[in-house]
């Protein structure tokens, strides 16, 4: 399959391909109060108003200030039998991959800082690993009246 | 002269308490399996009136009325449709395809006895 | 003639016409008193003679015929009915047009004196028992879908049914005929004793597409077969329906179309001007108002930066265009909630037969206006909510008799206007909601704690809640599995409310509050803290300086005096989480909803705009305070508050504060 490969929080991670609309250059975000870190923003994507999600929130990893490489990926996830469009966020984007679905590897029970229910497996690229984060899961929850931020606290 | 009824339901039991009630009130009862078996019974004899069920293998109900209607021995045909009332919209439905009218389900045999004399005669 | 003599001739004509008429009204009500009947034929009498006297030949002749058929009245058996009474008025009016204008009158004199002969002679068909007069026309197509009239006019007969005759004025010319076509119309008069529902059960399956004219007969003088062109066939022609090919006989059915009165069955309804658009269409029209209205608002930003007076003055046209493009698209989606009312009629008379309960169904307010998303998503809840009225509200008919009730019980369907919002309301008159059974139900459910504090009409929501149901034995109707939730969280999707009130043994009313429109509001765009907000203007009351001594936030009294009313106040910068500066001068929005008021501290008012209303995404549905999302002139993202919510937040805040003050004063 092939993969779109970004970087966030120190890490490289890659997203399906097939769900990715389009990649934006950061637009203006409305914070939306009492929403949580996770998804507490608004953008306008052309007239439509799209949630903005941090995976760093869900990652526990640290959150820095935008640079010039900073974007905005559009996707449409299928979450709970809906087609829902969400925008994350992404320090850097490298390219497009194919990524061999058998080559990707469970996460290691130990040694890891990831939640792992969050995470589809561990991908090689380029000599070093990528993760696949396992989106529908992360969104399903983030749609369950925000217990995410719970969630993501407990994975710091 | 004896009236004859044409029951389509995929329910054996539906169509036993259908031919049950309207022979013992005097009518002759044909049944057809599903709306495929309906078409093919129609089109060989007149019926006096129909009565069809939707949900049924091969061909539903509406689209037995639809192809039904399409041929000229459906000219002068009552058919009645027999819904589930949570689908006012099948029953507009039935109504555009060609039905005359409607029955509720659950039924029971006065109901049923009423609307056959509604649409047959007696 | 001498003017004068002349003039003293009206004045008197006039005081008798009066007499005629007061007499011809107390011998409707008193038909059979010979004293009347005698004063009548006096006034008569006078008014033949003076007229006679000073020239009026046109007056004397119609009031000598006039004379003949009461003196025969006096006479003879037959008693004076309404029907002679009906003439009897509108030939007296003609006394006074023959006095004004003798030569123009003259001419409806002769139709006016068969009229009243007619009546007078007592047949049937002029002076019709009362009771139900109908004129029905079936759909076209009726015979190739197996429609049997004769069995229709045989139902009627049953019901006592008497002159059933054929309108035969719709039948086309014979080359035009088609005889699969049914173009042939029916008249038939009732008893007085059929009850109108027996009537129009026997039309059920016909209604949907028919002319369907049912009239009590003796309020409808135009209808009786006496208005009836003698043209009509006496016996009824009905197609046989064993026949393939129903050929009204020519014998009977004149090819040339009759003339047919027009009252009683217009053959051609008058057309509305309108025509059917496809809905998406609509919808489509509305997304692209919508990126319309956005569009000016950048362009007015825009305009505003660069202030070039030539721009500002095309941009207010284009927002009076846009504006006025707005509210013409709304009214095109704006559908009237009688268009689904139509169908709960049906439903209650199915219930009312599946329950065995008599109910009378009303329903008021048909023409309250709501957009037709609303209005599509509103009839499975209403359909809920009656259905258990019906099942669980109301009582059976012993029980009601045994409660001194009378044995039908009434549900009332209603709609009006609030605002900005569609109050939609049904109403029975049943046992009522017993909140003490709920509360007890939600505890053994474990929906609240047994030592849970909850008010009465917050008890009562619970019946709203998932896996709640107080039906003791599961009925066929309401065992589905189905809840009341389901009601709540649609109407929750609407941005609506459900308000429930109950008076034990009285009956209980469930109100759903509905926003107008789903699609665009004006808005009021407030900011704080650097970020901005939109209310909806309509729930916007007024706004007012924050007084200087609330300007911090301090642990006093959180009311503002409003003219005289105390009146709750949040700060949206609290609420919201907000660490940005307090600036000076705040203001305050006072915002209603459902008739209460709070005020919402904000730190500048920015203005009104229009306000595409953007759903929010399913990952912000849980959010309360807010009730969809805009964008802005700017192109940024603005959340729209949701009033409701803020006020209930409001009013909990003011009960707390109550209860402190309670607990400080005891």
């Amino acid at each position: 399959m092939d993969v779109v490969t970004l970087r966030l929080g120190g890490e490289l991670m890659a997203i399906p391909a097939e769900c990715l609309r389009e990649i934006l250059e950061p637009v203006p975000v409305t914070r939306v109060p009492q929403a949580g870190n996770f998804i507490g923003g608004l953008i306008n994507v052309r007239g439509v108003v799209v949630p903005l999600a941090d995976l760093r929130v869900t990652f526990g990893m640290t959150l820095t200030e935008a640079t010039p490489d900073t974007r905005m990926l559009v996707l449409e996830l299928p979450i709970a039998g809906d087609e829902i469009v969400v925008a994350i966020l992404a320090d850097k984007v490298h390219d497009v991959t194919g990524l061999d679905p058998s080559t990707l590897e469970p996460i290691p029970p130990v040694g890891t800082r990831w939640p792992p229910d969050f995470v589809r497996g561990i991908g090689k690229w380029q000599g070093g690993f990528m993760i696949l984060p396992d989106l529908e899961r992360i969104f399903t929850q983030g749609a369950q009246k925000g217990s995410l931020s719970a969630v993501a606290e407990e994975g710091v | 002269m004896t009236k004859t009824i044409l029951a389509v339901d995929d329910s054996p039991s539906v169509r036993q308490m259908v031919r049950l009630t309207l022979t013992g009130a005097g009518y002759s009862v044909v049944e057809a399996v599903d709306g495929q078996d309906a078409l093919e019974k129609a089109s060989a004899q007149k019926f006096d009136a129909i009565l069809t069920d939707q949900n049924m293998p091969r061909l539903d109900g509406i689209s037995f009325i639809r192809k039904f209607r399409d041929t000229a021995s459906a000219v002068g045909v009552p058919i009645v449709f027999l819904s589930t009332e949570s689908h006012e919209g099948l029953k507009q439905q039935a109504r555009e395809a060609g039905a005359i009218g409607w029955m509720m389900k659950p039924f029971d045999q006065a109901q049923l006895l009423a609307v056959v004399k509604k649409v047959a005669g007696a | 003639m001498d003017e004068e003599i002349g003039g003293l001739f009206r004045q008197e004509a006039a005081e008798l016409m009066a007499s005629l008429e007061r007499g011809l009204l107390d011998l409707e009500r008193a038909p059979k008193d010979r004293a009347i009947i005698d004063a009548v034929f006096r006034d008569l009498h006078t008014i033949k003679g003076s007229g006679a006297m000073f020239g009026f030949a046109a007056l004397a002749r119609f009031v000598h015929e006039f004379e003949s058929v009461f003196d025969n009245l006096r006479q003879g058996t037959h008693g004076v009915d309404q029907a002679v009474i009906a003439v009897a008025l509108r030939s007296c009016d003609h006394i006074g047009r023959l006095i004004e204008a003798p030569e123009g009158a003259e001419a409806a004199s002769a139709e006016l004196l068969d009229a009243l002969r007619l009546a007078a002679s007592g047949e049937t068909a002029a002076a019709p028992p009362p009771g139900w007069s109908l004129v029905f026309r079936l759909g076209r197509q009726v015979l190739r879908l197996g429609g049997n009239p004769r069995l229709l006019l045989a139902e009627l007969a049953e019901l006592g049914a008497a002159d059933i005759r054929a309108r035969l004025a719709a039948i086309p010319a014979l080359d035009a005929l088609d005889p699969q076509d049914c173009c042939t119309g029916w008249q038939a008069s009732l008893p007085a004793t059929v009850p109108q529902t027996a009537i129009e059960d026997i039309f059920l399956f016909y209604r949907d597409d028919m002319q369907f004219n049912l009239q009590d007969a003796a309020s409808a003088p135009d209808l009786p077969a006496a208005a009836q062109p003698p043209a009509e066939a006496p016996a009824p022609p009905v197609p046989a329906p064993s026949d393939p090919v129903p050929v009204p006989d020519p014998a009977v059915a004149p090819p040339a179309p009759v003339r047919e009165a027009p009252a009683a069955a217009p053959a051609n309804p008058p057309v509305a001007e309108t025509m059917r658009v496809e809905t998406g269409r609509l919808d489509e029209l509305m997304d692209r108002v919508g990126e319309l209205v956005i569009a000016e608002a950048r362009l007015s930003a825009l305009a505003q930066r660069f202030g070039d007076p030539s721009l500002l003055a095309v941009t207010e046209d284009i927002q009076r265009l846009s504006s006025g493009m707005r509210n013409a698209t709304m009214s095109i989606r704006m559908v009237p909630i009688g268009s689904i009312m139509g169908r709960f009629r049906r439903l209650m008379r199915d219930l009312s037969q599946t329950l065995g309960k008599p109910i009378a169904f009303t329903t008021g307010g048909e023409d309250t206006e709501l957009d037709k998303t609303v209005i599509e998503l509103l009839a499975d809840p209403l359909v809920h909510i009656l259905r258990n009225s019906a099942d669980h509200g109301l009582e059976s008919a012993e029980a009601r008799r045994a409660a001194g009730k009378p044995e039908t019980g009434s549900i009332e369907l209603a709609a009006a206007y609030s605002g900005a919002e569609v109050l939609i309301t049904v109403r029975d008159d049943g046992r009522g909601l017993d909140a003490e059974a709920i509360r007890s139900q939600a505890i053994a459910r474990n929906m609240i704690t047994a030592d849970a504090q909850l008010s009465q009409s917050e008890t009562f929501r619970l019946i709203f809640e998932p896996g709640f149901s107080t039906a003791k034995k599961v009925t066929e109707l309401s065992g589905r599995g189905v809840g009341l939730d389901v009601v709540k969280r649609t109407i929750e999707t609407l941005r609506g409310q459900i308000d429930l009130a109950s008076e034990p043994g009285k009956g209980a009313t469930v109100t759903l509050r509905l926003p107008l429109t789903l699609a665009i509001v004006d808005g009021l765009q407030i900011e704080v803290g650097g970020e901005n907000y939109t209310f909806p203007l309509a729930a916007v009351e007024e706004c007012v300086e924050l007084p200087p001594e609330f300007e911090t936030e301090g642990r006093s009294s959180s009311f503002l005096n409003i003219r005289g009313g105390l009146v709750p106040f949040l700060r949206l910068r609290t609420l919201f989480a907000i660490r940005e500066p307090v600036p000076p001068f705040q203001k305050v929005v006072i915002v209603s909803a459902g008739g209460q008021r709070i005020g919402l501290v904000v730190d500048r008012i920015v203005g009104n705009n229009q306000t595409v209303i953007k759903q929010l995404s399913r990952l912000h549905a849980h959010l309360k305070c807010f009730s969809g999302a805009t964008i802005l002139g700017d192109g940024s993202v603005a959340l729209i508050l949701d009033v409701p919510q803020l006020v209930s937040l409001g009013r909990a805040q003011e009960d707390r504060l109550r209860d402190q003050h309670g607990e400080r004063a005891a």
